[in-house]
């Protein structure tokens, strides 16, 4: 019993560290694919990549109050 | 009847329970040193006028195998104002290549309720990206204020002052704290059954003070496990005596010791004493393997309801036990 709680606490403590040092969370830059990202103090990411260029989402560039249009606006 | 040898041994603890509680340990210690993977790139305050985005000084990127680049940004609104913003990353020819929007707000009141009033204040301030680099590349932070107003909506044409950090081989704790709390739940559940290891030999109760029972068990490296569990009635002494016998299959008396249990009180909600419980649990090598006799004899009897015997062998245990070792001829 004991050898399977340890089995799965190395699994675990492995699995938790490897996706922490390497953050795995993180958005991956010019990666069209995000498997793992994850989230941080609710900030979403407000686009994402089509063959590894950042695209605006519509709803950022439709944001109440948002004046002008598309990433860099402003400027 | 030689007698028998009592040693406190290491030998037969648990090195699965022990390798779980390294688990967390180990997450543990990756916790407390992932800080020195992290460098301060940026920490300062800017002013972001809604208009205008805030760019910082280009930092060079480069893809590590530890940590991403985290940038941390806390809105430092009055009450009552809302702000919506924008973290932007740009490549080198000025276009956008990550971004994530955060709507932050600072909002407080009052309540009364019942004859009871106070003020109420949260916040949602911080925003956050981490980001991890494929290429070697220079990047700029750019700071976004995409709507500032007060919580009527009325938009406030003013700059925005932001707490800015940028910091690169930042690791994701939210991952350690993960697991250490399911490695810390495993740990406490191998450490809940560890006392209960082994096989079950002997399983016996009775209404009463003298319990006996017999089984095939035993051998070198055989770490066998008797417990015995009192139940007494209210009128119990603080302690009782628990004579242990131990028998080969010749019927030859091996091991005869008393030992004194001390008691614990069950109390009802007004304080008064319903009943006590009392445990003994020894531990024995018995050599060779074969038939034993255990015959337990709870003195003073008088206030005994209930006794238990569990013998169980191949057990692990938690600490260093002492541990008796007895030779049948048999």
């Amino acid at each position: 019993m004991t050898k399977l709680f340890a089995l799965l606490a190395m699994l675990l403590a492995g699995t938790t560290i490897f996706y922490g040092l390497t953050q795995q969370s993180a958005l991956v830059l010019r990666q069209d694919k995000q498997n793992n990202h994850w989230v941080r103090h609710g900030t979403q990411t407000s686009g994402s990549y089509r063959g590894g260029i950042w695209i605006a989402s519509p709803t950022r560039q439709t944001y109440g109050g948002f004046r002008g249009g598309g990433p860099g606006a402003g400027k | 009847m030689s007698s028998p040898k009592t040693q406190r041994t290491v030998q037969f603890l648990d090195s699965f329970t022990y390798l779980t509680l390294l688990s967390t340990a180990g997450i543990f210690a990756c916790l407390l040193v992932s800080p020195i993977f992290m460098r301060s790139l940026v920490s300062k305050t800017i002013q972001v006028d809604p208009d205008t985005p805030a760019q910082l000084a280009p930092i060079q990127l480069k893809k590590e195998p530890i940590g991403a680049l985290r940038i941390d940004v806390t809105a430092a609104i009055p009450e009552n104002h809302w702000v919506t913003y924008e973290i932007q990353l740009k490549d080198q020819q000025g276009q956008v290549i990550a971004s994530g929007i955060k709507q932050a707000w600072n909002e407080s009141g009052s309540w009364a309720e019942e004859g009871e009033s106070g003020t109420w204040a949260e916040d949602d301030l911080v925003g956050g990206l981490d980001v991890r680099p494929t290429q070697a590349e220079p990047v700029t932070v750019s700071l976004n204020v995409l709507e500032y107003s007060d919580i009527s909506g009325k938009e406030i044409d003013q700059p925005v002052p932001f707490e800015i950090s940028v910091v690169n081989g930042a690791v994701d704790t939210r991952y350690l704290w993960t697991g250490i709390i399911g490695t810390a739940f495993l740990a406490i559940l191998a450490i809940l059954v560890t006392p209960f290891s082994g096989k079950v030999i002997i399983d016996k109760f009775i209404g009463d003070s003298d319990i006996n029972g017999r089984g095939i068990l035993g051998e070198a490296n055989n770490l066998v496990r008797v417990s015995v569990t009192i139940k007494s009635d209210e009128d119990s002494p603080r302690s009782l005596f628990v004579l242990l016998v131990i028998n080969d299959g010749n019927g030859e008396q091996l091991y005869s010791k008393s030992h004194s249990v001390h008691l614990s009180f069950k109390k009802s909600e007004g304080g008064k004493v319903t009943g006590a419980t009392g445990k003994l649990s020894s531990f024995f090598i018995l050599e060779p393997r074969g038939s034993y006799g255990f015959h337990v004899e709870v003195t003073p009897d008088a206030t005994v309801d209930r006794t238990t015997l569990i013998v169980r062998e191949h057990c692990k245990t938690l600490f260093p036990v002492s541990v008796t070792t007895l030779k049948s001829t048999q």
